[in-house]
């Protein structure tokens, strides 16, 4: 990918099991809008280490994605993980996936600063493409919340 | 509920969708039980759906089979409604294919087996010095100077002294199991991190030609790439160009790291030729056409059925025929109308869920009865097992000479006789040389492709049957293809243009499923038999042999001792 944008905004799930691909549908509702140019939406799917470059070639990377942490669903939390034994259980889209390519980034000497937007769902629903309400409703609230993150690196690095 | 078929296959973002029970008496695997204990009811998805967008929906299925699940359902559709793709799309899913192939092989061997055969601490005992006089020793690739791996070793010091061992937290470093010298490990370690970079630079291959990756596009009738030497806006001779550099290096990469790093390796493990064989029996489809998907005599991995290691006869396959491919029920969680002991082929396939498995959470499963979400998929009765060594074997008992090449090699490099395949080290060397046999084959599809543009074929796919008014009212057509993992097709019955029935038969169904109404077991089961287990706190055994086979999931080993006490619960690596 070649790309000149800073921050990537990553929506990580399954489309084909309901509230699991809740990062997916929130990057596909951003596609739609018009974001700073240095700001690049991906939908990651199910991929894990085929999105090393998309990583990689970014100064900070937002990722969205679901979590089964028994929290009520629709719960959103912001996690600045330092080690990827601080992602949640649920972030491990393959055999060797996200948290992998994470630790060999770490390896590498090439971690990008990475924010992890969290999604409480409450189950994955096989033969579901839709969201249930209860995580549909907060869509809105989870923009807002990786907005506010994204005007922060944005005016930080403008400053600086 | 009304539902159509599991697959196992991907969608490993929860624990838990492969489970093997194992029973250990005197140190070795007696018995063995393969479960997947996840439905996915894929196909309830389709059905009613347009049949040429089908192939977005199964796409999405899993992250690193993307690009098969949508093959074998654009080549499903095509060939229920006799459509053939023009020569320039052919060659582009070649290409797209054998850059699917690179990059799971090597993912798989650096990423996820190496960890059962390398042992990463104990790497940091090497002697860089005669670390490199061994790389140079074995290949000519150029990072190999004392320098290079005594940095590298530095580096894992301190990662591993800060208590952060990332992706190496969950081995048995130190196991008796583990042979190899520090050395070696020391350059399965530093290779590790060189495949880690590498396998970014091939999947571009795939936002090329298919506009993005991951989930890149596919369209039924070619590809939905605009094509032409002189392109502005499309791929051009200078975003071929680039391809062709792709590919140069990834055989480059494969010849002098992948393939020296596995005889290497496999030189310390021998005694795994003798060891996780399991049916002996083989199927492949065939895949990568040259002259069109209904020529199989073109394809250059070629289709066939060997049975009980008996490599002097090859059978043919017609997956079109009732008797031939059948998924049978009678150990799995559904209900067929016509009796569960009844085998069907895949166009007549039924769904239906008749979960009588315990309540989860639990400690066993009853497997006297109904065990798993898998089908079982017979050819001809066999059980058979899909994959790399299937293809190998397969493509060297046809006589082909690039397959007779390849092995012949390998196994006087080794100095084990062609018996030693049929065995876990087998499957694992068979899965390198494959991919050594496909880097030249991509070489050879983008000549091709180059060759047909320069002559002025731009066509990239054939429409004049897209549009739905041209179909019949009934048709039904089987899509085949040769993953990574093995044999995989997709079956589709389309009537008033829409998907009526539409069955996956996915290769770790084949190799990860129950037993049949005969109560033979599947390639999983048969190849743990046997297998000895030093510690069963930490079954680095077992895990050699299930993940010779690259299954797509998580996968969960559960061990009981004679008395069918619950031992550990190990979750696997990666």
């Amino acid at each position: 990918m070649k790309t000149n944008a800073d921050i990537l905004i990553l929506g990580i799930g399954n489309l084909l099991m309901g509230d699991e691909g809740v990062g997916v549908h929130f990057a596909d509702s951003l596609l739609k809008e018009s974001l700073p140019p240095d700001v690049e939406v991906l939908d990651g799917g199910t991929a894990g280490i085929q999105l090393m470059e998309a990583i990689e070639s970014h100064r900070h990377v937002l990722i969205v994605d679901a979590t089964l942490d028994g929290l009520p669903a629709g719960t959103i939390r912001e996690i600045k993980p330092r080690f990827t034994s601080d992602y949640p259980a649920a972030m491990s889209t393959h055999d060797i996936g996200l948290k992998d390519l994470i630790s060999g980034l770490t390896l590498l000497g090439r971690q990008p600063e990475i924010f992890l937007f969290v999604v409480s769902i409450d189950k994955v629903q096989p033969l579901e493409i839709g969201l249930s309400p209860a995580v549909d409703a907060v869509l809105g609230d989870i923009k807002e919340k990786v907005f506010q993150r994204m005007e922060k690196i944005r005016s930080e690095n403008s400053e600086g | 509920m009304s539902a159509n078929r599991i697959v196992i296959d991907p969608i490993t973002r929860i624990e838990g969708h492969l489970r093997i029970e194992a029973e250990i008496q005197n140190g070795k695997v007696t018995d063995s039980y393969s479960s997947g204990t996840m439905v996915r009811l894929l196909e309830e998805i389709l059905k009613g759906r347009d049949p040429r967008d089908a192939w977005a929906f199964v796409g999405r299925v899993c992250g690193v089979c993307t690009t098969v699940h949508s093959l074998a359902s654009v080549r499903s559709v095509e060939d229920a409604l006799d459509i053939v793709v023009p020569p320039n799309a052919e060659m582009v899913r070649n290409i797209m294919f054998c850059t699917q192939y690179m990059h799971d092989h090597v993912v798989h061997f650096y990423h996820l087996h190496a960890m059962d055969w390398v042992d990463v601490v104990n790497a940091l005992k090497a002697d860089p010095k005669k670390t490199s006089e061994l790389a140079q020793s074995i290949s000519n690739w150029p990072k190999s100077s004392p320098g290079y791996f005594s940095d590298l070793q530095k580096r894992i010091g301190r990662f591993v002294e800060s208590g952060q061992l990332g992706i190496f937290a969950n081995g048995y470093w130190g196991h008796p199991a583990y042979k190899l010298p520090p050395e070696v490990n020391l350059i399965g370690l530093a290779h590790y991190l060189e495949a880690l970079e590498w396998q970014k630079e091939i999947v571009r291959i795939h936002a090329i030609f298919g506009g993005k990756n991951p989930h890149p596009n596919f369209l039924v009738g070619g590809m939905a790439c605009a094509i032409g030497l002189d392109d502005a806006s499309g791929i051009n001779a200078e975003r071929l160009a680039y391809v062709d550099q792709l590919l140069r290096e990834a055989k480059t990469f494969v010849e002098q790291v992948y393939i020296p790093d596995l005889l290497a390796i496999a030189s310390f493990y021998k005694d795994w030729g003798a060891i996780g064989g399991g049916l002996g029996s083989y199927l492949a489809y065939g895949d990568l056409p040259v002259n069109g998907y209904r020529d199989e005599s073109s394809f250059k991995f070629p289709s066939g059925v060997i049975l009980n290691k008996d490599i002097s006869k090859v059978y043919d396959v017609d997956l079109r025929k009732d008797e031939e491919v059948q998924e049978f029920v009678q150990r799995s969680w559904y209900k067929y109308e016509g009796g569960d002991d009844k085998g069907l082929h895949p166009w007549k396939g039924e769904t239906v869920l008749n979960y009588t498995g315990p309540k989860p959470p639990y400690e066993h499963l009853n497997v006297e009865e109904k065990y798993s979400f898998l089908k079982t998929p017979r050819w001809n009765g066999n059980a058979v097992e899909v994959g790399p060594l299937a293809r190998v074997l397969v493509g060297y008992a046809r006589g082909r000479e690039d397959f007779k090449e390849v092995v012949d090699a390998a196994l006087s490099k080794l100095e084990v006789p062609v018996t030693a395949l049929f065995s876990t080290l087998g499957r694992t060397a068979a899965r390198g040389l494959e991919t050594a046999l496909v880097a030249g084959w991509a070489r050879e599809f983008y000549d091709m492709l180059i060759t047909n543009l320069k002559n002025g074929d731009d066509r990239m796919a054939a429409m004049e049957k897209f549009d739905p008014k041209t179909w019949p009212a009934q048709a039904q057509g089987v899509g085949h293809t040769e993953a990574p993992r093995g044999a995989l097709a997709h079956w589709i019955v389309i009537e008033d243009q829409k998907i009526n029935n539409y069955q996956l038969v996915v290769p770790t169904t084949w190799n990860a499923s129950p037993r049949d109404p005969e109560g033979k077991s599947s390639a999983y089961e048969a190849a743990l038999l046997d297998t000895p287990v030093a510690n069963p706190e930490q079954p680095v055994e077992i895990l050699r042999t299930i993940h010779s086979f690259d299954p797509c999931m998580a996968c969960a080993v559960h061990l009981y001792d004679e008395e069918g006490q619950h031992l550990s619960r190990v979750q696997a690596l990666g």
